[in-house]
């Protein structure tokens, strides 16, 4: 039924159409992982192995693409995320101050704080890997170069996933990419130039310094407009502060005001809050759509 | 396998789905090293009845979800012959899981033992 691997893993790919990519992704990880081994074995054994029979009783044991499928399905369907939160019907007023037990938004806004901190390694790292491996090209180590750059780049995915996934919630690849062994390092290397995913994760890690930005910027902003908001009545009432000054004149604000800053501040920060885990949303399905295609 | 009706079929898989884990863990709590699932699925076929009960292709996703749910820990480690291999090992909450689960079963078998006998 199955000459060799490769093929099996197509079925599998078919069967798992529609499924979530990442969790593909891992179901032909682990197929290929138990394939290939099981057919090592086999030859170990029997050095005069006909490939495509002895596959077809590994096969007949792992199960069918088909079985295969239907299994990862399965155990995905009971294991709910970890992030996903108990949905109760609640009223806007709760939804609205919900959002402070809300792990996703938490999670979103150190996603944003840390992504000035990715972002600047992840570009630094493309644009040097880039061009050093344009420019070493003449040379034959240029190859070695470049090729070590190209394999970091899915690592780098790969990290970058696991952090989109802990911190957004979105499921996403827990295997690295495999890369067929046996082959010459010539043809590893044109397969990878070949393969989208490798120039769809530059892009991104390109991208990234400036959403970065953009993301510690507002979190950073807006985080300081609301504690300054909150912290006004303390500034003039404990240390007797003028809060707005224009030019050379200060004024002090009239007293009723002060509970209205108090609150002023909290509702930036509860509305920076649900921004966050929105931004958040978006990202982790721009990181997805970049990260893990088939 | 073959031989079994689609609902025979049906029903050892829903037999499957919970027993599966506890064998896993079972399994992974006895072995001194980490396992990957070729190991598991070997052994599982050794120790095994003689017509197989699961798939072993079914072993590799409840051993992630085991993971996910930390009752596992995996590390991968580059092989000779192939792809990379997913080492599993038992945590501290997966061996305190399987002592609950070991007498979850053994009050299972009693009950269920006790309403087949009549």
């Amino acid at each position: 039924m199955f000459n060799t691997v490769e093929e099996y893993l197509d079925a599998l790919k078919v069967e798992m159409k529609g499924s979530d990519s990442a969790l593909m992704q891992d179901a032909l990880a682990d197929a290929r992982e138990h394939l290939s081994t099981a057919l090592a074995v086999a030859r170990e054994s029997d050095a005069e192995l006909n490939e495509a029979e002895a596959l077809k009783i590994i096969v007949d044991e792992y199960g069918t693409p088909e079985e295969t499928a239907s299994a990862y399905r399965e155990v995905e369907r009971r294991t709910s995320p970890s992030l996903k939160p108990t949905a109760k019907p609640r009223s806007v007023l709760s939804r609205f101050f919900g959002i402070y037990e809300d792990p996703k938004a938490w999670g979103s806004l150190l996603y944003m704080l840390i992504s000035l901190v990715t972002g600047i390694v992840y570009f630094t790292w493309v644009v040097t890997g880039l061009s050093l491996s344009l420019s070493l090209a003449i040379f034959i180590f240029g190859l070695v170069f470049a090729i070590f750059f190209i394999f970091s780049l899915r690592g780098l995915a790969l990290l970058e996933g696991r952090l989109v996934e802990s911190l957004l919630g979105v499921r996403m690849p827990r295997r690295p990419l495999f890369i067929q062994k046996g082959t010459t390092w010539f043809e590893g290397l044109k397969t990878n130039l070949m393969d989208k995913r490798v120039w769809l994760a530059l892009v991104y890690m390109f991208l990234q310094m400036p959403l970065g930005i953009l993301y510690f910027t507002l979190t950073v902003t807006l985080f300081s407009l609301s504690i300054g908001l909150m912290a006004a009545p303390l500034l003039q009432l404990i240390m007797l502060f003028p809060i707005v000054s224009f030019g050379s004149v200060q004024y002090f604000l009239p007293i009723w005001s002060l509970p209205v800053f108090l609150l002023a501040g909290f509702l930036v920060w509860t509305a920076t809050m649900h921004l966050g885990k929105l931004i958040g949303t978006w990202h982790g399905r721009y990181a997805k759509w970049l990260l893990v295609s088939e | 396998m073959t031989d079994l009706t689609a609902q025979s079929r049906k029903f050892q898989k829903e037999l499957n789905s919970g027993t599966s884990s506890l064998v896993l863990l079972s399994v992974l709590n006895r072995s001194r090293e980490p396992m990957y699932g070729y190991q598991i699925a070997k052994m599982l076929e050794d120790n095994g009845p003689d017509l197989p009960l699961m798939k072993q292709g079914t072993l590799y996703p409840v051993l992630r979800s085991l993971e996910e749910n930390g009752l596992l820990e995996s590390t991968v480690e580059p092989s000779v012959s192939g792809p990379p291999r997913r080492y599993y090992k038992i945590t501290e909450d997966g061996r305190s899981a399987l002592t609950e689960w070991l007498e979850i079963w053994k009050q299972t078998k009693k009950f269920v033992d006790a309403i087949l006998k009549g």
